[in-house]
């Protein structure tokens, strides 16, 4: 089984990799957001499916490292190679400041007061505070990513250095699997109160999670911002953080390669339906129940490798 | 102090209708653990329904008291059996499974209602007819009070009243708080939960539609995605007052509609939201289960 997975992903990584040499401008720039969307939506998944804390607002912390980088860049000049580190650190401080005194409420309630957050940033961005946002128009004129005077600024460029952006996520995610942080978040996930009596400090393992969460869709969203040279506040409302959130579910949570497939779906196929425009969202809202009620746990489902196979059977 | 007082009647009026959709909210969600997020775009939908029942039956023109009851009566009637086809198709398959997909699922099932709604009626603003009600007007001591709001007052306090005893007296409401408190054990006492649930939803849409429909009367101009943002009102309304909790949702919906209506008055309305969610976040930081939510013990 092991092996087949292995090969389908470097099968993919293949394909993803020679992807820019068959494809025109429209869809080099659709396979980069790709890219970025789903480290975006593996970051999420570190947070709901893999800790299992209901987070409904990650497009704040896309959002955050986004206008960490267009705000360094356009206001104050600096390039964008230095506005990186920032664009990682603010949203991860940001998640430390505003989840740790509300991770111990239960699921729902939390999953309200992210939704939360992510509507207060909304307005702080549309409010223009302290004339650094921009309000309701966003910032323009981020400049391209340059390296001791290469330019690094045509499509191509943005594609790879996203997929770079992906491998070091996906090799995150890898490491975190097999670490103690992962099967501390595993065992939460399960079962909180199981976990917490075996002495696993629940509360600090799912800041852990949020915080670095945070910090990779800060990543994401640097990049986001660069690729498009602009930010506005509409791409990071509530409306994003929901499909980041039914990305991880729809794909299946904790699953590297369903979290993939999810990406895929929300985002790809309705740029390929976009002819459709009146009743694509009709089609795709049937599509979301029918996934639900076919395959509960997502399109692929996460098995869960540590596991002999005689524990596995009550495991689900 | 003008200011005040007309803000406070406008607040309980808001806050009257956070009330009636934020009982949807809660009371689904007592049952069934389900935040049920085509709650919201089920009364924008019920706006739109009412919109349609009254120009096929009294073609624009006619207000009389026949009039505006049959359109409720009609509208609820209608909304509730799309909840109760909701529940059917998008919720029971689901009630075994993770939590979260049923989440999901009801996503999906908003974003279904209100694309069906922009199909079917446009994506431009529908104006509601201003004749359903009288433009009677009172002032009093230098507050204006309408004739809407009134009728909004009073018949929402009606059907919160009508609502708690039928919950708390009857056989149906018994059974239904059996049912919030254990499945099973309710199951196994002969409950039929499935009948419940419907019940649930029936109760639920048929309070969406009347506050959908007020909101037509009151604010007038009508859009297919409207839902979201009196849903999610009407949902942080729930959490405050302690989601699953009727009385809770009541106080929490008129409190809401009350601090919006002092904020807007005095503070600003570009910061509208932003102080309703640091008001929810303060109240579940201080108490995590809402204002009257219990804490229960976790069951391991």
């Amino acid at each position: 089984m092991m092996n087949k997975t292995s090969l389908i992903a470097i099968a993919l990584l293949v394909f993803m990799g020679f992807f820019p040499l068959f494809v025109d401008s429209a869809w080099l720039a659709v396979g980069t957001t790709f890219l970025v969307f789903a480290v975006v939506a593996l970051s999420q998944d570190i947070i709901l499916g893999r800790a299992g804390v209901f987070h409904m607002g990650h497009a704040l912390f896309f959002g955050l490292g986004a206008y960490t980088t267009a705000i360094l860049n356009v206001n104050f000049g600096l390039p964008i190679l230095a506005t990186w580190v920032p664009a990682v650190l603010v949203p991860m401080l940001v998640a430390f400041i505003m989840v740790a005194p509300i991770i111990h409420l239960r699921g729902d309630y939390l999953l309200v007061a992210t939704i939360g957050f992510n509507i207060i940033f909304i307005q702080v961005l549309e409010n223009d505070v302290f004339g650094l946002t921009g309000g309701p128009n966003g910032l323009f004129g981020i400049d391209v990513v340059r390296v001791l005077g290469y330019d690094f600024s045509s499509q191509t460029h943005m594609y790879y250095m996203a997929f770079i952006l992906l491998g070091i996520t996906l090799f995150i995610m890898r490491n975190l699997d097999k670490s103690k942080f992962g099967r501390a978040m595993f065992y939460i996930h399960k079962d909180e109160i199981a976990a917490q009596s075996m002495g696993i400090n629940v509360r600090y393992f799912k800041l852990y999670a949020f915080i670095l969460g945070a910090g990779i869709a800060g990543a994401a969203g640097s990049m986001f911002s660069v690729q498009y040279s602009a930010v506005s506040p509409e791409a990071f409302n509530v409306t994003q953080s929901i499909m980041f959130f039914t990305i991880v579910l729809v794909g299946g949570s904790a699953s590297l390669p369903g979290v993939l497939i999810g990406t895929f779906i929300m985002f790809v196929l309705p740029e390929m339906f976009r002819e459709f425009e009146t009743a694509r969202y009709l089609v795709f809202g049937i599509a979301m129940i029918l996934t639900m009620i076919l395959r509960p746990r997502g399109i692929w489902p996460v098995r869960f490798g540590n596991i002999p196979d005689f524990l596995k059977k009550g495991v689900k | 102090m003008d200011i005040f007082l007309q803000q406070m009647v406008n607040g309980l009026t808001i806050g009257s209708l956070y009330a009636l959709v934020a009982l949807g909210y809660t009371m689904v969600y007592g049952v069934m653990r389900l935040i049920n997020f085509a709650h919201g775009d089920l009364v924008a939908f019920s706006a739109f329904i009412g919109l349609s029942v009254y120009a096929q039956i009294f073609g624009e023109s006619v207000t009389s008291l026949v009039a505006v009851i049959t359109v409720f009566v009609f509208t609820a009637a209608i909304v509730a059996f799309v909840g109760v086809l909701l529940e059917r198709l998008a919720y029971r398959p689901l009630r075994t499974a993770p939590r979260l997909s049923a989440v999901v699922s009801a996503l999906g099932a908003g974003l279904v209602i209100q694309n069906s709604v922009m199909l079917i009626w446009g994506p431009n603003m529908k104006i509601f007819p201003s004749n359903l009600f009288p433009s009677t007007i009172w002032e009093i001591g230098g507050i204006v009070i309408t004739f809407t709001q009134v009728m909004i007052l009073g018949v929402s306090s009606l059907l919160m009243v009508g609502l708690y005893f039928f919950i708390h007296q009857t056989k149906i409401g018994t059974a239904i708080r059996a049912v919030a408190i254990d499945q099973d054990a309710a199951k196994l006492m002969g409950i039929n939960v499935n009948r419940i649930i419907m019940i649930i939803f029936i109760i639920g849409s048929s309070l969406g539609a009347v506050a959908g429909l007020f909101i037509g009367t009151y604010y007038r101009g009508i859009t297919f995605d409207m839902g979201w943002m009196y849903g999610l009102n009407a949902f942080v309304a729930a959490i405050m007052g302690g989601i699953g909790n009727i009385p809770g949702a009541m106080l929490g919906g008129l409190l809401l509609g009350l601090f919006n209506a002092m904020i807007t008055g005095y503070i600003s309305t570009q910061w509208a939201e932003t102080f309703t969610f640091v008001l929810l976040i303060g109240i579940l930081v201080l108490r995590p289960t809402g204002i009257l939510g219990e804490t229960v013990a976790e069951k391991v």
